[in-house]
């Protein structure tokens, strides 16, 4: 099973210029743009890689983050796998803004349970020195939500970024993994098993 | 008694299922099991698939119709049938056949009406003749067996065929005796019937999820949308069966995101309500189109040898049409956008020009003040000025970076473009700023080079945006709505691919359309599309017609390689900076031409681009208001005022004869 490749949708969210298009950027095509433009309306990239022996295609999903656009932001929520919350460690606001993203998160992608989603934090831009956010209070704010892995990243220097995607990986079949144990049930499966009988159209 | 086809056999399988999602209903079991043959039959070939039960039945096979464009199937029991007796089903046939969109009719047999529990089964059964076949899709390997979908020439596409105990090889090396197949460029797992290279388009069949009665209900009431709802209904269908095996396209439902964007954007449904009875889904011809030039671009010798002693310009049609043709020089640009923007007016001479960017430039600096004297302490307190700040501030640094007037660090083009936002504010509190607007600025004031001229003309360019930027984003509700009316006459086809694909409110166009295709075109560029927009020539909303070109230019791509929701997201964002704009523009005023000559424009076609025809009333409410703000600007209303459109006969071009024979003037309200 392991050799079928999976498709798993991922979600960056966050502030307007916390760096969402560029940690994808970098992850996907190892590029830093300091000309990128901000994005307007929404964009993906597809990237194929192995995590623990699994062959995973990541569908990685980049949005406006301006309050305006949320009505045509959020349709797009729905079936994401893992939800990647960004925040730039220079900008506070956006941190505080964390809280808010996550709620929007789980009110329009409709988690059935959202004690157990699968929530990645990213700080980003610490090749900035001038910070406003401290590691502690990042790793606490983390903590305090529920035990959310945290990564500092740059997207400019690379520094962080495909462990902070990769761990996303981990996350989703880490819960993937545990529901396997259970009884069928209508959630949707990682690995896509060859044409059953049992439903194709 | 089951009419099976005589003739000789070529081809006989047993064990080729078609998958069915009817099972839900009652029963359980999703795959019909059926055998599979090939006929000769006098000088045609059949292809003839029917269920293993179907020797007991016969009556409702279907079978594709010649001349039909779509499929329906009707979903109705010998019971119903027998209920509602033969002039009852004609009726509908009547009914369905004035929207052009016939394919399964129900043949007749003599032993039809006999209840029987196969039916649902047996619904399935088709048969065609080998010339009415276009392609054959196959699925990729790995799957245990091999399955076959066939696509016949009016785009009828076929259940899947599941050939579980084999034999679809043999299928196609008896089909080879009678027609050439070919593997299509676009996609390895199509092969075409005699190399047309044409594609495997995806219109649909099939109201079987929906009771015919409530169905035909709906359809009284509004044919279109039932129709357009239904068909892409059943398409979905299908194409998951023909997808069934690509987790990039299959796994996620796209049709949860659209129903999403339909909730957000509620005046986003497939087509306008208004729009009902039967004109809109009849194809209507419009006509050839012709070849379109363009001229080279207006020289400032040309636009000053059009101005009078006191600075006046005149002829401006005559102006606007060669700027519509050809663009500008470069160097014109400064001062000819200004009237293009609505800035100056047309009719003003040099001294009241003067006087207007004097006053103008008293204005702009009040409003920069307002902001600039805001001390950090008030700023505090003032969430929506802080938050405008920290957006303009960081989007500043994210717009036209590589162009010279923006590139690097302290750029003074980067402070110029951060104060013209900030007094934005202050001139629209309630808009603010919102994204997108720097896009919309950047180049006016790269052509300005001067801050003052510059705001002035942004704002004349965000009156005509404004409404893509506030909070419900009704602009681009509405241009949304109105691409979509002109595509469905354009290409009625994509148009149903589209909706196929959950595609069909066009949301891939977004971007094009919030910044006027500032993001698709390279800097240089945009200065052009937008100059020649800005003329307002040859019709209204001239750039969705922009918009209908491109896609048109897009569509091969999109149906040959059937792509789904994302693909085609992801396609046409990938466009950018990718497109040619002298092609675009002669094909967007083709089209305009084309349209302008066709005699049976729907009227809500005529609606949005502006047209009437001489015996309806010539007002239309878009064109006035569209004057009206472009010369609010101007503390004056202008004695002689410049018409929207040019009036009747100003050019010899017959083509224009559709343009308004009234001119609409500011003057009417003021």
């Amino acid at each position: 099973m392991a050799s079928k490749s999976s498709l798993l949708k991922v979600i960056l969210l966050g502030d307007g210029g916390v760096g969402k298009s560029s940690l994808m950027n970098r992850y996907v095509t190892n590029k830093f743009d300091t000309q990128l433009f901000h994005t307007i309306g929404v964009e993906f990239l597809n990237k194929e890689l192995e995590v623990d022996n699994h062959m995973v295609t990541m569908q990685i999903w980049d949005t406006a983050g301006q309050e305006r656009f949320r009505s045509l932001r959020t349709p797009f929520y729905r079936g994401s796998d893992c939800c990647l919350l960004t925040f730039s460690v220079d900008d506070l606001q956006s941190f505080q803004n964390l809280t808010n993203w996550k709620k929007e998160f789980i009110y329009y992608a409709d988690v059935k349970d959202p004690e157990s989603f699968p929530f990645v934090v990213l700080g980003n831009k610490v090749d900035i020195s001038e910070r406003q956010v401290s590691t502690e209070e990042a790793h606490g704010w983390c903590r305090d939500s529920g035990n959310h892995p945290y990564f500092e990243t740059s997207a400019k220097d690379a520094t962080n970024v495909a462990a902070a995607f990769e761990e996303a990986v981990r996350r989703v079949l880490a819960i993937e993994d545990r529901s396997d144990q259970l009884i069928h049930n209508d959630t949707v499966h990682l690995h896509r098993k060859p044409k059953s009988s049992s439903s194709c159209c | 008694m089951a009419a099976p086809v005589t003739g000789k056999v070529v081809y006989d399988q047993e064990g080729v299922f078609i998958h069915s999602s009817c099972g839900k209903l009652e029963d359980q079991d999703s795959l019909i099991p059926g055998t599979l043959r090939v006929v000769e039959k006098d000088m045609e070939v059949i292809v003839d698939w029917r269920p293993l039960e179907e020797t007991l039945d016969s009556s409702n096979i279907l079978c594709a119709v010649k001349d039909s464009s779509s499929v329906v199937e009707w979903n109705q029991s010998p019971k119903e049938r027998n209920n509602g007796g033969p002039e009852h089903q004609n009726s509908y046939e009547a009914e369905w056949d004035m929207i052009n969109a016939v394919s399964f009719k129900k043949r007749q047999f003599t032993n039809g009406g006999v209840q029987s529990p196969i039916n649902i089964q047996s619904k399935w059964s088709f048969l065609f003749s080998l010339t009415d076949l276009k392609s054959i899709k196959q699925n990729k390997e790995g799957m245990g067996w091999s399955y076959f979908v066939f696509c016949l020439k009016d785009d009828v596409i076929l259940p899947a065929l599941h050939f579980h105990q084999g034999g679809s090889e043999l299928l196609l090396e008896c089909l080879e005796k009678y027609v050439v197949l070919c593997e299509s460029e676009q996609d390895s797992r199509i092969l075409l019937v005699d190399c047309q290279n044409r594609s495997l388009s995806q219109s649909f069949e099939n109201l079987h999820e929906e009771p015919t009665d409530s169905l035909l209900q709906k359809f009284k009431k509004d044919p279109y949308t039932a129709t357009m709802v239904n068909f892409s209904k059943v398409t979905n269908f299908l194409v998951d069966t023909i997808r069934g095996t690509d987790p990039l396209t299959h796994r996620r439902p796209p049709q949860e995101i659209a129903d999403f964007l339909n909730d957000a954007m509620p005046d986003l449904k497939i087509n306008q309500q208004e729009e009902s009875g039967f004109e809109v889904i009849t194809r209507i011809d419009v006509g050839t189109r012709p070849e379109v030039h363009r001229r080279e671009p207006v020289s400032t010798a040309e636009w000053e040898s059009n101005m009078d002693s006191l600075g006046r310009i005149r002829n401006v049609d005559h102006l606007k049409h060669i700027i519509f043709k050809g663009g500008l020089c470069h160097a014109l640009r400064k001062e000819a956008w200004k009237y293009l923007l609505g800035y100056f007016p047309w009719d003003s001479t040099r001294e009241e020009r003067s006087q207007l960017q004097k006053r103008k430039a008293d204005e702009y600096f009040r409003m920069k003040l307002q902001w600039k004297s805001v001390s950090e302490e008030q700023e505090k307190r003032n969430s929506r000025l802080r938050d405008y700040r920290s957006l303009i501030e960081k989007d500043v640094n994210r717009t036209d970076r590589t162009n010279k007037f923006y590139e690097g660090q302290d750029n003074p083009g980067l402070i110029l473009l951060h104060d013209i936002l900030m007094t934005y504010c202050m001139y629209d509190f309630d808009l603010g700023y919102v994204q997108g607007m720097s896009d919309l600025l950047s180049p006016v004031l790269y052509v300005m080079e001067n801050e003052v001229d510059a705001f002035w003309c942004f704002v004349s360019y965000m009156d005509e945006m404004h409404q893509n930027f506030e909070e419900q984003m009704q602009g681009m509700k509405t241009q949304l709505v109105q691409l979509s009316t002109l595509l469905r006459l354009l290409d009625s086809s994509f148009c149903s691919y589209l909706e196929s694909q959950d595609s069909g409110y066009l949301y891939f166009c977004f971007r094009w359309l919030l910044i006027r295709f500032k993001r698709e075109f390279s800097f240089h560029d945009i200065l052009r599309v937008w100059e020649v927009m800005w003329t307002d020539l040859p019709c209204q909303n001239f750039h969705l017609l922009i918009c209908c070109a491109i896609l048109e230019s897009e569509k091969k791509k999109i149906m040959d390689g059937g792509f789904g929701f994302n693909e085609i997201l992801k396609h046409i964002n990938e466009l950018s900076m990718k497109l040619d704009v002298n092609d675009v523009l002669c094909k967007a005023e083709a089209i305009s031409l084309q349209m302008m000559k066709c005699k049976d424009l729907p009227p809500a076609v005529c609606e949005v681009l502006g047209l009437t025809d001489n015996t309806s009333a010539p007002a239309c409410d878009l064109a006035e208001d569209y004057v009206v703000r472009k010369h609010y600007q101007n503390s004056t209303p202008p004695n002689n005022p410049v018409p929207a459109l040019p009036p009747n006969g100003t050019r010899g071009n017959s083509s224009l004869k559709r343009l308004p024979n009234s001119v609409h003037t500011p003057t009417s309200a003021w």
